[in-house]
């Protein structure tokens, strides 16, 4: 797999703050996640590779470059930023259109990749309305797309969610794979929701306190961390004495068991552990693991 | 009847093949961009009002002033208008220059400020292009907004004086020097209230502060200047009147057309020498063009 991006040594501090400190990561193609809590350091990450910022030790290299010293290279990284940056008086069109030949489209190539872009996250027919009338979802979208209009090698979403209702959020991610899927566009994507990162990404980088906690392959993270939960109306010790008879990982949580499922076997030994506690059942669902799971991890 | 029949293609995603002219295009893309914002270009209709009104009024100052001339020579012969003391190309940039720094005061803002309170601003700093490259070519976009606010009046009135006089050849071989000099004096103008006006753009994202700051700036500078120049006596009174912000460009128009204009005569910097004027203009251009291009360096990396 290609290296897109390369932190070696990637260190900033922000005086006696240190945002991010000794990191060595690498990015290819598809859809990485950065993953990692407020202030764990995604954001000056990204800015660093970008070179809007310059570390204070080590490098942040596009494609063997680094974007501080040779700004020529962002003409072919793409960035959403979480917050908002878009002028509300004029269209879609008009801003796309400026923000192509800003990354060095010529004028007539920059007006027909704006439109097509515009087609592509669904904004063809809104395209000429200013962009202070449009809704958070739209402007989710036509961030994503000033984002993609010079067809980047990578684009970097910087919270791409954020602020969408559960159908928005669904359409977004929906985007977000479609843009590497049929686009070949690469992503990085930048979030501490651990749903969004399961549902679209190959690789996940998860930050903490400026380091690399964890990285790899997110089906991975999948596997390990299959837990289901069994909450039952009574009896929770003798179903846990059942589980533990049939050599399943388990431990008591408030009104339930905690199962760590390994193989889909252990579903069968979860009903016969039921069945023979006699214990109520209310609810068995597959538990998300929360990001400070992934961070207690020790790093691989 | 036949039924019409058509199909539809799904063209899908389409990696870009064309050239990509990197930082050069960036630069011209903003530049471009610039110049549509100063002028409303794109915009809604409330921001084309301001700048064409601007525009307006100047380049109807410069028609008046052509007619009134032109008036003048043909009734009363050639070189009325100089007897009559009517304004003249040395004469405009002094009844202009508040015109022009009301025009920057208000417009220039827009180029800046705007970019920076949407969060755009961050937008192009991610692309080729440094903060100092974005500074720059929207400096240079008012820049050519101000130029052709400051040429085109000149222009209609040289036109209108050449159209009124008895013998057009004669008034050219006579004046066509004024052509150069008022160009000059032009971008003496358009350098200094350009400057002036995106660097104070540079420290807030509100258009209406930055403008309310320079409007405040020039007015409370000129009356201090008339205030303390008249009250100290001899060199230190010329120098003190030297701070009426609103008379540093004035000085050294008056500098290239070797007289001096009805808006700077009354003032005591007037006695100072020429050098010191042109001097003072060198130091508030270059000044705040220091600070801005600082400003906007250390936003990109």
């Amino acid at each position: 797999m290609p290296t897109i991006l390369q932190a070696r040594g990637l260190t900033k501090r922000y005086g006696a703050v240190t945002a991010l400190d000794d990191a060595d990561f690498e990015v290819g193609e598809g859809i990485t996640g950065l993953l990692g809590s407020n202030g764990a350091g995604k954001s000056t990450a990204i800015k660093l590779f970008l070179g809007i910022l310059s570390p204070t030790a080590g490098a942040a290299q596009v494609m063997g470059k680094e974007a501080s010293k040779q700004p020529e290279v962002r003409a072919r990284l793409g960035y959403s930023p979480e917050h908002d940056c878009l002028p509300s008086e004029i269209s879609a069109a008009e801003f796309l259109t400026h923000m192509a030949e800003v990354s060095g489209l010529p004028p007539s190539h920059a007006r027909t990749r704006a439109a097509d872009t515009l087609r592509h996250v669904g904004l063809f027919e809104e395209r000429y309305r200013p962009m202070g009338g449009y809704s958070t979802g739209m402007k989710q979208r036509v961030k994503l797309a000033q984002a993609l209009v010079h067809d980047p090698v990578l684009a970097m979403l910087d919270e791409p969610t954020a602020g969408l209702d559960p159908t928005g959020r669904e359409e977004m991610l929906g985007l977000i794979r479609k843009v590497h899927k049929e686009f070949g566009i690469s992503l990085l994507l930048s979030t501490h929701i651990m749903g969004d990162v399961e549902r679209t990404c190959d690789r996940i980088i998860v930050l903490d306190a400026g380091r690399v906690a964890q990285e790899g392959d997110v089906r991975s993270f999948t596997q390990e961390t299959e837990t289901v939960f069994i909450e039952v109306a009574e009896r929770v010790e003798e179903l846990l004495r059942a589980l533990q008879a049939r050599g399943t990982r388990a431990h008591a949580e408030g009104a339930g068991v905690a199962v760590e499922i390994a193989h889909e076997a252990e579903y069968d030994s979860v009903r016969d552990a039921l069945v023979e506690s006699g214990a109520p059942l209310r609810r068995l669902a597959p538990r998300r693991h929360a990001l400070t799971d992934l961070f207690q991890r020790p790093k691989e | 009847m036949t039924a019409q029949t058509g199909q539809v293609y799904d063209t899908g995603f389409r990696r870009y093949l064309g050239p990509r002219e990197g930082r050069r295009r960036a630069r011209m893309g903003v530049y471009r961009d610039g110049l549509r914002a100063a002028l409303g270009i794109g915009r809604g209709g409330r921001a084309k009002i301001l700048p064409w009104i601007f525009i307006g009024s100047m380049v109807v100052t410069g028609l008046v002033m052509a007619l009134l001339a032109g008036l003048a020579n043909r009734i009363g012969g050639e070189g009325t208008s100089a007897e009559l003391n009517l304004p003249s190309h040395a004469q405009f940039y002094g009844t202009a220059s508040i015109m022009m720094f009301l025009f920057a005061a208000t417009v220039a803002p827009e180029l800046l400020c705007s970019d920076r309170r949407s969060g755009a601003i961050y937008l192009y700093l991610v692309r080729p292009l440094t903060g100092a490259d974005y500074a720059g070519a929207r400096w240079l976009a008012f820049l050519s907004v101000m130029l052709a606010v400051a040429w085109l009046p000149q222009f209609v009135l040289f036109a209108g004086l050449v159209l009124g006089a008895q013998d057009t050849g004669e008034y050219l071989k006579d004046n066509w020097l004024d052509v150069p000099r008022f160009l000059a004096a032009g971008v003496v103008m358009a350098l200094y209230v350009t400057t002036l006006a995106l660097a104070v753009a540079a420290f807030t994202t509100r258009r209406a502060y930055a403008a309310a700051f320079l409007i405040g700036l020039f007015v409370i500078s000129t009356a201090v200047a008339g205030g303390v120049g008249e009250s100290l006596d001899g060199t230190a009174g010329q120098w003190a009147s030297l701070i009426a912000l609103s008379s540093v460009p004035v000085y050294v128009n008056d500098v290239i057309f070797g007289k001096a204009s009805d808006f700077t005569s009354g003032s005591p910097a007037q006695l100072l020498p020429e050098y010191v004027h042109v001097l003072w203009w060198v130091l508030w251009t270059v000044g705040p063009g220091t600070v801005l291009w600082q400003k906007y360096r250390r936003l990109g990396a």
